[in-house]
């Protein structure tokens, strides 16, 4: 008879590893997903994958069953990504660029440069369609890529997005509106 | 309603997130609105250009691959919680209320008696036989003791009293039987925490031994710990070494196969590698989960013998 999580999560607070990694295997695919949409590369994704896991072995003897087992996790997810740093230094210079204010409206110039006097042909033809949405995704802010990634790719609703990113509803709706409008900026020559 | 409150109406509506009122509302503005009807279409050929790259299956490599990093990382986290770790712990613990607080300052006066005792009494060199009465032999080297890491709760002395906690420690020497659990024990401890690799090297090599061995389980573990963990890589090699020398059981698959797909050094690779080999043919099977880890191995591993060997492998199990 398979244990529901409140039974594994007892069970691995008194040590047992096997009902630990059980529960791992309940949600970690989802914990993946997020990680490898949020990260620049496979590798950080992994290790993203396995500092929310770090975590949660340390603070499993602390859960207390205040929430569902699931929502402490995404927030966990969340946090991890939002404060993870790359290992990969041109990411990092990337980085650098980018504006971490969730009310900006400017792109730093370089981003914007390859599309100036380009027609839409000119832009698709000559750069995989894929490196544009990728580098249009990865120019928002950590909070309006974290929230248009659950949303969007993730398809979690705006008040589970709430939950995981420890926010209120009408500040995950902010986030989501001012991405939309800074990917809008940053794809209308390639969709228009 | 305003406007802008039906743009924003409008990109709820395409992520699902409004009620049937709501729906209703913005559906009756949509009929006579030309701005927000092209708004919607607007809005719908971005999300469109955006889900073409949407990714919905996590590749099953990469998920495996994470797995075993995270078993690894968990076995480390496991060894490292040791006796003093949570000693530190609980003694922390015990200042966060008044009451504990009273405990732990007469807990304080009693080991303050106790250095006092260990500063000024005679040592004569005590000698300590294990409990199955052969000749390990416990002496203190010198009757000195290095103080350190002095650090005070109340350094106030207008009242006449002061306090404050400090390390002491007194080296020791210990001799005997290799196979003896406390002569192990420490050799353990010393492989995982020692900050110096020689250290470490010297307290695995020590317990590789011509004489017969006894497996015992902490070793072992500790052993699996190193070969995954250290950042020495002839530590590293000398641990897989020993490691091999156990009997063959699923940590020490688990560990090998950690070794295979992620240590940066080809020559640790080919050896857990070829222990994995000799493994098989002493009838312990793979899965199909480890299986695909040779057929990323195959593709991805920059050394040819290891990608050759893992094609070796897959054939004889296909």
């Amino acid at each position: 008879m398979q244990l529901n999580d409140t039974d594994l999560i007892i069970q691995a607070q008194k040590g047992d590893q096997n009902a630990f990694e059980e529960l791992v295997y309940r949600y970690d695919r989802n914990v993946l997903s997020i990680a490898m949409k949020y990260a620049a590369n496979e590798d950080d994704a992994k290790d993203l994958y396995q500092e929310v896991f770090i975590r949660v072995y340390r603070g499993l003897k602390r859960f207390r069953f205040q929430s569902e087992f699931s929502t402490w996790l995404f927030r966990i997810t969340t946090n991890v990504c939002l404060t993870y740093k790359s290992r990969n230094k041109e990411h990092l210079r990337v980085s650098i660029n980018k504006s971490y204010e969730d009310d900006e409206n400017e792109f730093t110039a370089k981003e914007e440069l390859v599309y100036e006097g380009s027609s839409p042909e000119e832009i698709t033809t000559g750069t995989d369609l894929g490196e544009i949405v990728n580098t249009a995704v990865e120019s928002l802010s950590p909070k309006q890529k974290m929230t248009f990634i659950l949303k969007h790719y993730e398809g979690y609703k705006i008040r589970e997005i709430a939950e995981m990113m420890n926010c209120k509803e009408g500040t995950v709706k902010k986030y989501l509106f001012d991405a939309i409008k800074n990917l809008r900026k940053k794809l209308s020559p390639v969709y228009a | 309603m305003k406007h802008n409150e039906y743009k924003q109406l409008l990109q709820l509506s395409l992520f699902g997130e409004l009620k049937s009122e709501q729906q209703l509302k913005l559906k009756e503005h949509l009929l006579s609105c030309e701005e927000c009807r092209s708004e919607l279409e607007d809005q719908k050929n971005l999300l469109e250009l955006i889900s073409g790259k949407k990714k919905t299956d996590v590749d099953e490599k990469i998920l495996s691959a994470a797995r075993y990093q995270l078993r690894g990382a968990l076995r480390s986290e496991k060894a490292n919680k040791n006796i003093f770790g949570s000693a530190i712990a609980n003694i922390t613990q015990l200042f966060t209320t008044p009451l504990k607080f009273a405990v732990v300052s007469t807990a304080m006066l009693l080991f303050g008696i106790l250095i006092g005792n260990l500063l000024f009494s005679k040592s004569s060199g005590d000698e300590l036989a294990t409990q199955n009465g052969n000749e390990n032999r416990f002496a203190s080297l010198s009757e000195e003791i290095s103080i350190s890491n002095l650090r005070f709760i109340d350094s106030d002395a207008s009242d006449g009293e002061v306090e404050f906690t400090f390390q002491a420690s007194r080296p020791v020497r210990l001799r005997g039987k290799v196979n003896d659990p406390q002569i192990q024990s420490v050799l353990t401890y010393a492989m995982l925490n020692e900050q110096n690799p020689g250290s470490r090297l010297n307290s695995i090599n020590a317990m590789d031994t011509e004489a017969p061995m006894k497996y015992d389980q902490d070793v072992k573990n500790a052993l699996v710990t190193v070969v995954m963990t250290d950042k020495n890589p002839g530590v590293r090699r000398e641990a897989l070494k020993l490691m091999s020398k156990y009997p063959y059981d699923e940590s020490i698959k688990q560990a090998l196969l950690y070794v295979i797909t992620n240590d940066t050094v080809s020559g640790l690779r080919i050896e857990a590698l070829n222990s994995i080999i000799a493994a098989g043919s002493r009838g312990y099977k793979l899965n199909n989960e480890e299986l695909n880890l040779f057929r990323q191995q195959m593709q991805e591993d920059e050394n040819p013998y290891i990608k050759l060997r893992s094609k070796t492998i897959l054939q004889e199990y296909n």
